[in-house]
């Protein structure tokens, strides 16, 4: 027991150490934390080392002493899997919703369910507007119906037209690599928020398209390595990388040393 | 079972997997809605039993034939024993592949009727010819195997190895071609300035096999499967020790154990390289898979391997702790000075020489080769020696750092969008989440195990094995690497197929299914834990109808103790 405990206290002595070091170099609380875990770790792991021996188990007590073990390492691996942080799905369910859309549409499948969806709601104004026509006069029906119909002829505005380029920079997750607005890149691609003073819209969308087509310099590395996946033109629809090529243009931050970029095709 | 029984099973198997060939050519079948679990999970839960009994009947063969011919090249029964019983496992669990594969396929085309004719379709040789005709040989030559054990031996032993070996062949040309399809999942063939679906009309079907992950998953499942195999084979001595009854028994059971695991562990050692490999080759084909992988949602899923990997490395240099306490004179190996401090300065040297000359520049290896070597090579000319257990105690030590760097984030988040500065590591240690730092801490778990089994070597070497005595509580450290072994399969099987994203075909063929998001790690572990249990129930009931009736009649008594040098 005594040796349990000298151990114990070791651990807490190099776990302590370890917190107040990582303190002075300011390392957030949450990983303080986890270097104070790794030093219970140790000296659980010594303790282990030179634990008495274990007396031989048979029969049913062997069968039970075993059947718990497994509730334990079961307990165990979905806590300690459940302890990390989570991912919540429902950030990325729309996500693929947008993304996925226009691909659905493209498909028989997807043609048929937009056929069914549009019968169906006609059949239900339809199904309305035999109701009204009951209960009122023709004039009055005809006036809602006017205003009720949807304003389809709409064109989109400017804005929304940039807001549908940000849109695609959330989707596609261009900030896994690029940074932007002080935001994401992981050093992978360059900063961007000064490429709208270097690179005109349509040189953006040729990038997007055709990754061979500009290098930043100081990213030849990369660039070699074909870093920037080319697939953006199967996945993308051209009113899109259009919409993220404008938004990228509008970046015109003379602050932020962004690469100048090559043309290499 | 008997073996009409295993032929049903077996033709049941290929009767679905016809039957599904058959019915994928028929079209517009609409999919059903599994209660519950949903689609998904069902084909998840279904596809992972059937990966797990699958990765041992090709995994065990592997060390069973190596196992009988060394029993056969030293006369010691034991080996042969051990193949047989392994073996006797095996073919039970064979009909358990045969079965879940076919419903596996049977789920597959219920739950997601269109990509799995399109698939098909793409593989129609593969999964209408070659895949049955290579299973049906596959299952003549493991029954032939199994069959023939007793009848040929003596001078018709090495007939029966060959057999053996050729069996492994099947099985391992098994494994590559179903690979084919599996990697086409993730990685389909592509071409620059093609589209995909353009490329992919002309392709042949080796284009599609031979595609950018194929040969990384083949050598992963392969050596996995070794390790796997070793680390069942360590659990089913586990259980026949804890039901021994006499000091015999005891005595051959602590030896299968110890050598199972050495099985497991060596394998082991090449995993997390292979794992890289793999790894490596997802991010070549498409660099948004790596963020995805490393940074983004699936960032916490490879927390959770470290956790385990670091776990396994501990619990199996913890067995052969527990081998040598059993060694009578132990105490007076010693070993150079320069393996606990090699072990000390692999991590930060490692770190630093990956960091200027990464992978795959082969520089580094001029640096880290020799390091490594110099406790073998140069200590013999060293006279500063230092005990065993102080090298074991420092290799323990080092295995606690290496899980520490291994686990060590970028940030405590599950997804890079929603890093912050309370959460990030601060910038001049972020060195710690790269690559370098984890290559170095994989290194030194396998570093560590080396030496460990190097020390043992020598102390059988030097002393006496006392075979059946070794500490009760590492039968429950085998039983523990198993465990962990299987989960950590099916945590990084689950990472494998979800970083298609919302894709069966990645880039290919959309997942239109409200299921195509990243569950939660929690969500996952919860699936991985009752598969893992289902698989064990199974295996457990398989070793007890198998190894338990037979209680060891006709075996030689192995004595005890045994010369440590008969081993």
């Amino acid at each position: 027991m005594g040796n349990v405990i000298k151990k114990l206290m070791i651990g807490l002595v190099v776990g302590g150490a370890l917190v107040g070091i990582t303190r002075a170099l300011e390392f957030p609380v949450v990983f303080q934390m986890m270097f104070f875990a790794y030093a219970i770790l140790g000296a659980a792991v010594f303790i282990l080392l030179d634990a008495p021996s274990l007396a031989p188990m048979s029969g049913i007590k062997s069968l039970i002493v075993l059947l718990a073990f497994y509730i334990v390492l079961c307990t165990a691996f979905i806590s300690g899997a459940s302890m990390w942080p989570q991912y919540d799905p429902e950030d990325e369910k729309g996500k693929i919703d947008k993304i996925l859309k226009p691909k659905r549409a493209a498909t028989e499948q997807g043609k048929a369910e937009e056929l069914i969806a549009r019968a169906k709601a006609l059949d239900e104004q339809a199904k309305a507007l035999a109701v009204r026509l009951k209960a009122l006069g023709g004039d009055q029906a005809t006036k809602d119906q006017s205003a009720g119909a949807s304003p389809a002829t709409t064109g989109a505005a400017p804005g929304d037209f940039m807001k549908l380029g940000e849109e695609q920079w959330q989707l596609q997750e261009c900030y896994n690599c690029h940074k932007l607005k002080g935001e994401g890149g992981k050093k992978r691609g360059p900063e961007l928020d000064n490429i709208g003073n270097l690179l005109t819209p349509d040189d953006i969308k040729q990038k997007i398209l055709d990754p061979k087509s500009w290098m930043a310099e100081g990213f030849e590395k990369e660039y070699e390595k074909k870093k920037m996946p080319d697939k953006y033109k199967d996945l993308m629809e051209e009113s899109d990388v259009v919409a993220l090529a404008s938004w990228l243009g509008t970046f015109k931050n003379t602050s932020v040393n962004t690469p100048k970029p090559i043309k290499k095709k | 079972m008997k073996t009409w029984q295993r032929s049903l099973v077996a033709a049941c198997a290929l009767l679905a997997l016809f039957g599904g060939v058959a019915y994928a050519q028929a079209p517009g079948a609409p999919p059903v809605e599994f209660p519950y679990t949903g689609n998904r999970t069902a084909v998840w839960i279904v596809a992972q039993l059937h990966i797990l009994f699958a990765g041992f009947i090709l995994g065990a063969p592997i060390f069973v034939v190596i196992s009988e011919w060394l029993g056969y090249r030293k006369q010691d029964p034991r080996y042969d024993r051990l193949a047989k019983e392994v073996t006797k496992v095996t073919v039970i669990l064979y009909s358990m592949t045969a079965l879940t594969g076919g419903l596996f396929i049977f789920v597959l085309l219920a739950t997601y009727p269109q990509f799995t004719t399109w698939l098909i379709n793409h593989f129609y040789l593969l999964f209408a010819v070659i895949y049955p005709l290579l299973f049906i040989s596959e299952t003549i030559l493991l029954y032939m195997y199994f069959y023939t054990w007793d009848s040929w031996k003596g001078e018709k032993k090495a007939r029966h190895i060959a057999l053996g070996v050729l069996l492994n062949l099947i099985g391992t040309i098994t494994l590559f071609v179903i690979d084919g399809p599996t990697s086409f999942m993730n990685t389909p063939v592509k071409a620059e300035g093609i589209s995909p679906q353009e490329y992919l009309a002309t392709a042949t079907l080796w284009d599609k096999i031979f595609n950018y992950s194929w040969m990384p998953l083949n050598l992963h499942r392969l050596v996995g499967n070794v390790t796997f195999g070793g680390f069942v084979a360590g659990l089913i001595a586990a259980y026949m020790y804890m039901g021994a009854k006499k000091e015999e028994e005891r005595a051959y059971y602590d030896w299968m154990g110890f050598v199972g695991n050495l099985i497991g562990v060596g394998a082991l050692l090449f995993l997390p390289f292979m794992g890289y490999l793999l790894a490596y080759e997802l991010c070549d084909y498409d660099a948004s898979i790596c963020p995805y992988m490393m940074a983004d949602q699936l960032s916490m899923f490879f927390e959770m391997q470290g956790a385990m990997i670091g776990l396994i490395f501990l619990a199996s240099n913890y067995y052969i702790w527990l081998s040598m306490k059993r060694i009578v004179g132990v105490e007076k190996v010693r070993m150079t000075i320069l393996a606990p401090i090699v072990m000390v300065v692999l991590p930060l040297v490692m770190t630093k020489v990956m960091t200027d000359y990464p992978v795959p520049d082969p520089t580094s290896l001029a640096f880290l080769l020799p390091l490594l070597l110099a406790p073998f090579l140069v200590g013999r000319f060293i006279p500063l020696t230092v005990s065993a257990r102080t090298v074991i105690k420092v290799g323990f030590l080092m295995v606690v750092v290496g899980d520490a760097i291994w686990l060590t984030p970028h940030g405590f988040v599950p997804t890079g969008a929603k890093l912050v500065a309370e959460l990030e590591l601060p910038s001049d240690w972020n060195f710690l989440a790269l690559m370098p730092a984890k290559n170095s801490a994989a290194f030194t778990l396998v570093f560590v195990t080396v030496v460990n089994y190097v020390i043992y070597n020598r102390a059988i070497g030097q002393g006496t094995i006392v075979w059946g005595k070794i500490d009760f509580i590492s039968q429950f450290v085998l039983i523990f690497l198993a465990f962990s072994a299987i989960w950590t399969m099916g945590l990084m099987g689950a990472v494998r197929s979800l970083l298609r994203k919302y894709y069966h075909t990645y880039n290919l063929l959309p997942d239109f299914s409200a299921e195509s998001f990243t569950p939660t790690l929690s969500y996952s572990a919860w699936w991985i834990t009752a598969i893992t249990v289902v698989f064990y129930a199974v295996v457990s009931f398989a070793i007890l109808v198998t190894l338990r009736p037979s209680d060891s009649k006709g075996h030689a008594p192995e004595g005890s103790p045994v010369p440590a040098g008969a081993k």
